[in-house]
């Protein structure tokens, strides 16, 4: 409804901005959910925030998300992710061969959860746990000897989690959706390694002695985030910058990225996801956050481009749905080829994060998980601190 | 033995998803099972029912290459272009007579195929029925073949009955250059009674020229 509101009152007033209120609207009949009730998800942590979505188990993609919505204590609802999967699990060997692309060559691999693998947490038709978990420190402030004005409060989270079996391996997949209004995929690699010998250089002894050298490989995950902030409409990515190496001063520098990009991580480079017509109380556009400093940053022969960045922007078209053995016909096969300087009205955001993975003793059957993923935060969503009703 | 009546089953890649959608309304499907299904919403996955219906909707302009074996239905999913409206599901074939996918796009509301995308060049994940014909192939390999009986039984103890007794997964497997540039290719993950799986990381099957190639490297 407040949607609704909001988008009238664009449509009267398109030089007006659309302000999040400060309280939800007054009652009004609420729109029908998107999806039934095995599919949705609607949580509110105890400390206030609240997540809603609905998911769905695709033939390729696995588990995938869409019309996720945060609402932070006190607020409005504020849509953020039209969409988000899995778009490729790419690991070439060290040796150069063998090179899977674990998403797209396989059909459905989703692996059957049991309550063991969903712990305090509700299994959906066996395919996905929907569970909540501490997460920590959502703040400490010292009273400084005043026992009344110290400050400490738990955080807790909401997690959609499923697995996939790739041959010998198994993926943990999850979104992570944090009561700071904080996002992070992840993927765990567990399962067993792959038990090939290669010469020294490409591997690890891992047998008695000097006998097995287990093969060196990568992981190169990529995600596909289409956000929608309060619909599809303005949405634009930045990038920033922070210019001044071996110097004392740090200077902001923003790049709108009105252009399908290719862009490669940098330790103090970050984007956000902006949407400049939709304000918080402090007349501050809300945006979401991407790091993507945790990456090994692998970088593949000329046959393998989409390789080459670590995140791209690219304008919503439906038939591109993976970052690469995207097999639609008449549609471009990966995702560097998406990028074609085409400008972006409705942006979709890749994120590749590399993992490279030499093997050791401890992964031993079962291999313990070795995880990767990125964060999602909110920048300027709430006015003010997200645990404080607004 | 369960894939070998499937086999058996599917003439055609709509008997196999006919045979899916029975399945999955047995009595641990809690979402099917239900006597009164009520309308999916817009978001939710398709029905078993929807999947059936997309894929015999879907077949119809390939019926025949469907039942000569030419052509085979992949898999069916949801539509979920944020710009479409109302219910649509996407059925994927491959058709071998010239290597091409082919998309089809079903109105559910209005029963019909409301789109059809063809090229080559591109190639989706195998069927099932795809991965036990990849591995007939391999098993019909006089060298590889051998090879491969040998490690079954020597991991079960007893002799490999057909390729339906291995652990099987296929990956499409593309390379520019080779063969496997136009033709529909699957390499296998096979794991043996004992666990471990066997070292086929060289092999490429070519459904295409019904041969296995070995990938040098």
């Amino acid at each position: 409804m407040f949607l609704q509101l909001a988008l009238a009152a664009f449509v009267v007033a398109a030089a007006s901005v659309t302000p999040l209120p400060d309280a939800p609207a007054p009652a009004a009949a609420e729109t029908p959910p998107p999806c039934g009730s095995d599919h949705r998800v609607d949580q509110t942590l105890t400390n206030g925030a609240r997540w809603q979505m609905c998911w769905e188990m695709r033939t390729i993609e696995g588990l995938t998300l869409s019309r996720v919505t945060y609402t932070p204590k006190g607020g409005v609802p504020v849509s953020v992710l039209r969409s988000a999967a899995l778009a490729q699990i790419h690991v070439p060997y060290d040796s150069g061969e063998p090179r899977y692309h674990d998403i797209g060559s396989l059909g459905s691999a989703v692996i059957p959860l049991t309550d063991g693998d969903c712990p305090g947490g509700e299994r959906r038709l066996d395919q996905v746990c929907v569970t909540t978990r501490p997460r920590g420190h959502a703040y400490l402030k010292d009273g400084f000897g005043d026992p009344g004005q110290r400050r400490s409060l738990q955080g807790r989270e909401l997690v959609m989690l499923s697995a996939y079996q790739v041959g010998w391996y198994a993926y943990v997949a999850e979104f992570v959706f944090g009561d700071d209004g904080s996002i992070t995929p992840r993927v765990g690699a567990t399962g067993s390694l792959a038990g090939t010998t290669t010469s020294p250089e490409y591997g690890w002894p891992i047998g008695v002695g000097r006998k097995h050298f287990e093969e060196s490989h990568s992981h190169n995950v990529f995600w596909r985030l289409d956000f929608d902030i309060q619909g599809k409409s303005r949405d634009v990515v930045e990038q920033y910058d922070f210019p001044g190496n071996k110097t004392k001063k740090r200077t902001l520098e923003k790049t709108v990225l009105t252009r399908e990009t290719a862009a490669r991580s940098r330790p103090t480079r970050w984007w956000r996801v902006v949407d400049p017509e939709v304000r918080n109380t402090d007349r501050h556009p809300v945006s979401w956050e991407i790091n993507n400093t945790d990456t090994a940053q692998y970088r593949g022969p000329a046959d393998e481009r989409f390789t080459r960045a670590d995140l791209y922007v690219t304008q919503y078209k439906a038939c591109e749905r993976l970052a690469t053995y995207n097999a639609e016909p008449r549609c471009a096969e990966s995702v560097d080829r998406y990028t074609d300087g085409e400008k972006v009205r409705d942006p979709v955001v890749w994120v590749n994060v590399g993992f490279h993975h030499v093997p050791r003793d401890e992964d031993a059957d079962p291999m313990p998980v070795h995880w990767q993923g990125f964060r999602i935060t909110p920048r300027d969503v709430t006015a003010t601190n997200p645990y404080r009703a607004e | 033995m369960r894939r070998v009546v499937v086999l058996a089953a599917a003439g055609a890649g709509v008997s196999l998803l006919a045979g899916a959608a029975v399945l999955l309304t047995g009595d641990d499907a809690p979402q099917a099972a239900r006597a009164v299904p009520s309308a999916p919403a817009p978001e939710d996955p398709l029905t078993p029912d929807e999947v059936r219906r997309a894929g015999t909707i879907a077949s119809g302009p390939s019926s025949a290459q469907l039942k000569a074996g030419r052509v085979e239905l992949l898999y069916v999913e949801r539509d979920d272009d944020k710009s479409g409206d109302g219910r649509r599901a996407r059925a994927y074939f491959y058709d071998y007579g010239d290597d091409t996918v082919i998309v089809r796009t079903v109105d559910l509301g209005r029963e019909r195929i409301a789109r059809e995308t063809r090229g080559g060049g591109t190639q989706p994940p195998p069927s099932p029925r795809e991965e036990i014909r990849a591995a007939e192939l391999l098993l019909a390999d006089k060298k590889l073949g051998k090879e491969v009986r040998r490690a079954y039984s020597k991991a079960a103890g007893r002799e490999l009955r057909s390729a339906a007794d291995l652990g099987l997964r296929g990956l499409v497997y593309t390379q520019p250059g080779g063969p496997c540039a136009t033709h529909r290719c699957v390499r296998l993950f096979v794991r043996l009674p004992d666990g471990k799986f066997l070292d086929t990381s060289r092999l490429a099957i070519d459904l295409s020229a019904k041969k296995v190639h070995t990938l040098e490297w």
